[in-house]
């Protein structure tokens, strides 16, 4: 496991904590729990379940929906958080595509997460519009 | 140009799915943020190429989208363009024309941002209702 001051460092250098300084880093590094996967995984199942709040560190997922694959996302990308903000089911399976090193944040603490850090909040905000956008592309 | 109160600027924006959810307090603080404007007929709400800068509703009046030459639909009053340019500041994709004297209530990505920082809970419930924006989309697509 990395430490704590490598941790920080690679998290810095991720846009979605870009606008946070380093005891906030220190407290996020604290707050997410690093996690490894093996390929294969799947870390969210269509329909089904697997909660929690995903930011990938290493690696590469693939986002499958109806067993098509709809993106790729890489170090810094991050998914999980449409289930929890509407306490639905995920609608697509996550997959590892090869080992995977994430930070994972428990659905129930999402919420307060986002509270705490309202530009992470904003972050999430433009990225979840911009996922809008490419899906209203989709379905044209 | 009749002036909207405060309580009825908070009212109009309230009816975008952007604010789903939002404190009623932070819609207040919102609505002193937002400004009415006059466009005469012919004249541009937005245009297309342009990064976008804020959200519109129009109060009373309407307005053209085209893209090009071509026309793609009709505002009337209540109805929002740029809901999500304002929070991603994208390139218009269409531009937006009165249609005879129109008013319209605008609300910059600036002071949205503003209020988003101060009032975390505001921010919560857009990520809420993007997300409920997302999967339904994501659900048309599909079945």
């Amino acid at each position: 496991m990395a430490d704590s001051d490598e941790l920080i460092d690679e998290l810095a250098k991720l846009a979605l904590f870009a606008d946070l300084d380093e005891p906030q880093l220190r407290a996020v590094a604290h707050i997410f729990e690093e996690a490894w996967y093996a390929a294969d995984t799947r870390l969210l199942r269509q329909g089904i379940g697997g909660s929690g709040f995903y930011v990938i560190l290493e690696g590469e997922v693939a986002v499958v929906i109806d067993g098509e694959e709809r993106a790729r996302l890489t170090r810094g990308d991050y998914f999980g958080e449409v289930a929890i903000l509407l306490g639905e089911r995920p609608v697509a399976d996550v997959v590892a595509q090869g080992p995977l090193r994430v930070l994972h944040l428990a659905g129930q603490d999402l919420h307060s997460f986002l509270l705490t850090y309202p530009r992470v909040t904003y972050r999430v905000l433009v990225e979840q519009t911009r996922r809008l956008r490419n899906a209203n592309r989709w379905r044209r | 140009m009749m002036a909207l109160g405060t309580t009825e600027k908070a009212e109009l924006l309230g009816r975008s799915e952007l604010f789903e959810g939002a404190p009623a307090a932070a819609l207040g603080r919102l609505a002193e943020r937002a400004g009415e404007r006059s466009f005469a007929d012919g004249e541009y709400l937005v245009r297309q190429g342009q990064a976008g800068t804020g959200l519109w509703v129009i109060v009373s009046g309407s307005a053209r989208v085209v893209r090009g030459s071509e026309e793609l639909s009709h505002l009337g009053p209540g109805q929002f363009l740029g809901e999500l340019a304002v929070i991603d500041q994208q390139p218009r994709l269409a531009s937006v024309v009165a249609t005879g004297p129109t008013v319209a209530l605008g609300l910059a990505s600036w002071d949205l941002f503003a209020e988003v920082e101060k009032d975390p809970e505001l921010a919560a419930a857009m990520l809420r209702g993007l997300a409920h924006r997302l999967r339904q989309v994501i659900g048309e697509a599909h079945h």
